[in-house]
């Protein structure tokens, strides 16, 4: 009797392991082993994926921070492009959530017209941008005459910034109008229909019931849209590669430049473990804050 | 709809309401027109010649360039590019749908062990650490492991990845599931492997198909990892990474390079419209539970 208990119990560990091996083996070896290598490789001067590396201590790291602008600026503008991203994609798309939430006709058309970009691939959406920006415009211009058309919007250092948020926008507009609509549709009729009965205006009733009550889908609609933009590679990649010059280049754009370009494997791993800690410690920082603020009615 | 009475009730206040909803309703229409407009400047161009797109990008071709389409069809091999995206996309879904499911169904019945909690850790962790954090060494990885440079160590390498979130959302489903549904079949004599893909892998379906619909989307329209892995031969590339070749450091040939964007781009689009509830539910189901 003691020894099947016992046998029972190991075929019940073997079946642990053995069903959940082929997921962990897989996990470890495409994330787990690679992030670790980074982690060696960052203090190491690795230059080709065949080279041997030599250990260097922190100086991949004293070197990005002391005598590598292009990582400062790239950092900095992946905080601009970040900042307008999330405000702008946020506001955008819980206006046109709360419109078409509403019973109304046409409204699932509508949706899915805005939804249509998200479902592209994001390297074709910024060749589309590229072609509208390069070809698009002027031919815009030569009808209408506005003079902000005949700018060049992916060829100025000023104005690629722009150009490239828009694309962003454009891109991932959908997919948060529908979380949000979502969250809308969570909100119970009852107590909208006190508050209209309590003689709220209808600007009152957004900002007093259902914003309060849309705070869930605000989180989750700024953490991701944060951590997504601070990834932002894509679409870059596809329409400027980072030009002109430096101007639109983002931390990702940086450290995949450093690494397939130039193969400093090395400066590139000690870039990819600073923009960790940065993504992880901006996660733990917002999940805190966001936490604290949720309603419950 | 509206009541009868309610209607009689506030005539005026709804003929206002009407009137606002119209106007919204047309300011929506050109909003979305615009919104949408550059998808279809990609598909008229396509099929423009290239003397007409210089005079103007904006109008309908005068006349369609059926050869455009012909010239990138042969010139990007378009079959071998579809079948091999077909082939990724599948591999990488069925793997992630079958490992992540049999993970997480052991991991929520053995949920008070030990060895279950960091098992879970381990497997849900991976969707904090950001891809471009260790695409370098992955490549290194994968050179030495053979994945690079086919198709199925492509679609094999996405099961890793996919892994993460798909375990979060069948984990979260699998503690609805009761525990006596499976234990009745175990006295009954079925093995766990037989009770698991026989009785509760088909009242998984719901997030199956949030799960399936999620990578799908992903699989089919990514780039970096196809750009890493297998863009070294023609044979071997995906339909996003066949646009990709058209577009030049200093001059691209856009007749050619919108036709190819709009054949990479035109099947997601369909299965987007005539799946569009599954893919709308399923983006918002795997966001609020990821």
């Amino acid at each position: 009797m003691r020894k099947k208990i016992l046998s029972n119990q190991r075929t019940t560990r073997i079946e642990t392991i053995s069903f959940t091996a082929p997921a962990m083996i897989m996990v470890v070896i495409t994330t787990y082993i690679p992030f670790a290598l980074s982690i060696v490789y960052s203090v190491t001067n690795w230059k080709g994926l065949a080279d041997k590396a030599t250990f260097v201590g922190l100086d991949n790291f004293i070197k990005i921070f002391a005598s590598d602008p292009d990582f400062m600026q790239s950092a900095l503008f992946t905080i601009r492009y970040s900042v307008a991203f999330v405000v702008l994609s946020n506001i955008l798309a819980l206006a046109l959530a709360v419109i078409l939430a509403r019973k109304m006709k046409f409204a699932s058309f509508f949706r899915a017209v805005f939804f249509v970009p998200y479902v592209v691939s994001m390297t074709i959406v910024g060749f589309i941008w590229e072609f509208i920006f390069t070809q698009g415009f002027s031919s815009l211009y030569k009808v209408l005459g506005w003079g902000f058309l005949n700018l060049s919007w992916l060829g100025s250092q000023n104005l690629v910034y722009y150009g490239v948020v828009l694309v962003g926008i454009w891109q991932a507009l959908g997919f948060y109008m529908v979380l949000y609509i979502a969250g809308l549709k969570t909100i119970p009729n009852d107590v909208l229909e006190a508050a209209e009965i309590d003689g709220a205006s209808t600007i009152g009733r957004f900002f007093q019931v259902k914003l309060p009550l849309l705070i869930p889908s605000i989180t989750t609609c700024l953490l991701m849209s944060i951590i997504n933009s601070l990834q932002v590679f894509d679409t870059i990649m596809a329409m400027t590669k980072g030009g002109p010059g430096i101007a639109s280049m983002s931390l990702t754009l940086n450290i995949y430049q450093d690494a397939f370009i130039y193969h400093r494997y090395g400066i590139a791993s000690a870039k990819a473990v600073v923009f960790f800690i940065m993504i992880l410690l901006l996660t733990k920082v917002i999940l805190n804050a966001l936490g604290r603020k949720e309603v419950d009615y | 709809m509206t009541s009868v009475s309610k209607k009689k009730h506030s005539f005026g206040r709804n003929k206002r309401t009407k009137l606002a909803n119209t106007i919204l309703q047309i300011l929506l229409l050109f909003v979305s027109a615009v919104y949408f407009y550059p998808i279809i400047l990609m598909c008229i161009n396509a099929v423009k010649s290239r003397r007409e797109m210089a005079l103007s990008v904006l109008t309908l071709p005068k006349k369609i360039i059926w050869s455009n389409i012909a010239y990138v069809f042969n010139d990007i091999d378009y079959l071998t590019l579809f079948r091999n995206t077909m082939v990724v996309t599948v591999i990488g879904v069925v793997g992630i749908v079958s490992i992540s499911s049999i993970a997480a169904y052991m991991l929520s019945r053995r949920s008070t062990t030990r060895y279950a909690k960091v098992t879970r850790a381990v497997l849900i962790a991976p969707m904090l650490i950001p891809f471009q954090t260790f695409m370098v060494t992955l490549l290194k990885v994968m050179m030495g492991l053979h994945l690079t440079g086919s198709i199925w160590g492509l679609g094999i390498q996405y099961w890793g990845f996919g892994v993460p979130m798909a375990v979060f959302i069948y984990y979260n489903f699998m503690k609805t599931v009761p525990k006596e549904i499976d234990e009745s079949a175990k006295i009954d004599g079925a093995s766990t492997l037989r009770s698991f893909v026989s009785i509760i892998f088909p009242l998984l379906r719901p997030v199956t198909i949030t799960i399936i619909v999620l990578n799908v989307m992903w699989i089919w329209n990514d780039f970096v990892l196809p750009l890493l892995m297998v863009n070294s031969r023609s044979s071997t590339r995906t339909l996003v990474l066949g646009a990709y070749g058209y577009i030049g450091q200093f001059v691209t040939q856009w007749d050619y390079a919108l036709c190819a964007m709009a054949m990479a781009a035109i099947p997601s689009i369909i299965v987007f419209l005539i799946l569009q509830k599954y893919i709308v539910d399923g983006v918002v189901a795997g966001s609020i539970k990821g």
